[in-house]
């Protein structure tokens, strides 16, 4: 039995749609992303699932309940975890008085233990907790009640790096134990972390349903390359290479400053492109050139992320893309990006 | 069960005492300057100065007695008002108060129903009703005792009691107003201005050719006036009152549950 099921799940508001036609199911103990950039559907799908909201057409199940029972969802919700974007508190009461009022609805098997890891001062009011207090103490109130699948709505927002790595850490031990997760996300770093699989979203529709580690395999690898000499494009059109840039001349390499000492005058070209074949033919032909430095990495899933928002003017993708992640990170203080950085798998060879 | 309810009691607990203060204190004014201001009044000349359909709607007919004068002066601006102002506003943003700043989702995240969070809201409203009610008759009924200006403790008891199914009453108003409503300020104001307009209808109505307009006037079902000066209860009143609560809160529960909180 799916954890969560979905058929045809549509829900408009009024002409607006939110989300259309979408199906897809959470298998139990799995981590299902949701990803999407900002407006794509992801919030309208959760609040759905969780009732708040009745679908214009379609079905759904959590738990094994249909989201238009009511009273069957109201009991499945006792072993439903939320953990809604913009956690939204009674601010004139003390995080203390919260936990109390919320653990006698839903029940409290484990808030001192989840205490230890997401501490928000209790003893305040919430009404003067920063915005990652108040996400910390949302997640215990997620968790409290130690439920079997958990529905979180951009989980990471407002917590930093350290915590956001430490959620994501629990994210998995969780899993361990037998949980399933299902939440949003426009951070694929993290998605790509903690996510068996992913359903990207799009204008309100799936548009993509696999399993991250196909998903990585089939984006390639990015190749760097600072060739000594000078080298055109179309040296580097082997199988397997995708849009190979060259650029360069003397002195204005970009990677020079992480090449070993080279000499003043000698010309360089830096090299990059996208690779998706085996690593002997890549090699063999890098080593034709005077390797000057080498840069093998994952290819990040932005690139193959904005492949399946379909934008044709790469710039106009690139600047939404940029801007979503201006906006995250204002309100992220940046977490992500340490944590991409992390992560990324990365082999770089000197010469 | 009552979790909820005991939550938003306490917190409506602050509020609830100020209001309290703030009408116990007026109540007190009034008592200490009653005696002076009675000795003073010429109901003969005051009756004959004013028109008489304007007598007939401010009562100044009976204003002259301790009674008259704490009915009119306290109880009919302080509680069919103030009080019943205070409690519409309260109830008008109880649910559309949590939607709109996200509370409702962290709360119907539980294993709740919405009849259930809907009605045990509503129950906390009977904090700011009671303690309001208590508080003041004590401050009254003691007052009017230290000036020498008794009030029969029965009618002082009775125009408190019979003002909680008044009070209920645009507390349910303020419910369904909460759930209809796009927005926690569309709600208030619609509570409020709707206890206003009505009180207006039935004050400008009484007693002439739109007489049956405050039919439809919560106000005409408590009459403090009456109570005090004439020991005229309305029992049947308090049950219209009563039956108008449940209808507009099954009402309230049956749109909420079924709307999409957004």
């Amino acid at each position: 039995m799916p954890a969560i099921q979905t058929h045809g799940l549509t829900k408009y508001y009024g002409d607006v749609c939110g989300v259309e036609d979408l199906s897809f199911s959470v298998e139990e103990g799995e981590v299902f992303g949701f990803l999407g950039p900002n407006g794509a559907g992801k919030t309208t799908a959760i609040r759905t699932l969780m009732g708040f909201q009745s679908p214009t057409e379609g079905t759904a199940t959590v738990l094994d309940a249909d989201i238009t029972d009511t009273a069957a969802l109201r009991r499945v919700r006792a072993n439903v975890g939320y953990l809604p974007s913009e956690p939204g508190f009674n601010e004139s009461v003390t995080g203390r008085r919260l936990l109390d009022y919320h653990g006698s609805l839903r029940g409290d098997v484990r808030s001192d233990e989840l205490l230890e890891l997401f501490d928000p001062p209790l003893d305040r009011r919430v009404g003067e907790y920063s915005r990652g207090n108040k996400q910390m103490l949302a997640i215990v109130m997620a968790f409290m009640h130690d439920p079997d699948l958990l529905i979180m709505d951009e989980p990471t927002s407002g917590l930093d790096p350290l915590k956001q790595e430490e959620f994501l850490e629990f994210i998995r031990a969780e899993q361990d134990r037998g949980k399933t997760f299902f939440f949003s996300s426009h951070i694929l770093s993290e998605v790509r972390k903690v996510c068996d699989r992913i359903g990207i979203i799009r204008e309100g529709r799936l548009v993509e349903l696999e399993d991250v580690a196909s998903l990585i395999d089939r984006s390639g690898k990015t190749v760097r390359a600072n060739i000594g000499g000078s080298v055109t494009a179309a040296e580097f059109e082997i199988e397997g290479a995708h849009d190979v840039t060259v650029s360069g001349g003397p002195g204005s390499t970009e990677s020079a400053g992480d090449a070993p000492e080279v000499d003043g005058d000698e010309e360089s070209t830096s090299v990059s492109f996208t690779y998706t074949g085996t690593y002997e033919p890549l090699l063999t032909h890098l080593l034709e050139y005077e390797l000057l430095d080498l840069a093998i990495e994952e290819a990040p899933l932005e690139d193959v992320f904005m492949r399946f928002y379909g934008d044709h003017d790469a710039e106009a993708v690139v600047e939404r893309v940029e801007n979503g992640r201006e906006e995250t990170e204002a309100g992220d203080n940046g977490g992500e990006e340490t944590g991409d950085d992390e992560t990324r798998d990365t082999e770089t060879a000197d010469v | 069960m009552f979790e909820t309810a005991r939550f938003e009691g306490e917190r409506r607990l602050t509020g609830s005492v100020v209001v309290a203060v703030g009408l116990s204190a007026f109540a007190a004014m009034m008592v200490l300057i009653a005696p002076a201001i009675l000795d003073e009044f010429d109901v003969a000349e005051l009756t004959e100065s004013f028109p008489p359909a304007l007598v007939e709607a401010m009562r100044l007919d009976v204003i002259a007695t301790i009674e008259g004068f704490m009915a009119l002066e306290l109880y009919w601006f302080g509680w069919l008002l103030v009080l019943g102002i205070y409690v519409a506003y309260n109830a008008a943003s109880a649910i559309a108060g949590d939607i709109d700043d996200g509370t409702m989702d962290t709360l119907l995240a539980a294993p709740v129903s919405r009849w259930q969070v809907l009605f045990e809201k509503y129950l906390s409203l009977l904090v700011p009703i009671l303690v309001v009610n208590v508080v003041v008759l004590v401050v009254v009924y003691g007052g009017t005792q230290l000036v020498d200006e008794p009030i029969a403790a029965a009618d002082l008891v009775a125009v408190h009691a019979l003002s909680i199914p008044y009070l209920l009453f645009w507390g349910a108003f303020g419910m369904l107003a909460s759930v209809l409503a796009p927005r926690r300020v569309v709600a208030e104001g619609v509570a409020a201005g709707a206890l206003v307009a009505t009180f207006l209808v039935e004050t400008v109505a009484d007693g002439t050719d739109l007489d049956w307009l405050g039919l439809v006037s919560p106000t005409r079902y408590y009459d403090p006036v009456a109570i005090l000066t004439a020991s005229d209860y309305n029992y049947t009143g308090a049950a219209l009152l009563f039956a108008g609560t449940a209808v507009l809160l099954l009402a309230s529960g049956a749109w909420f549950a079924r709307r999409d909180v957004q």
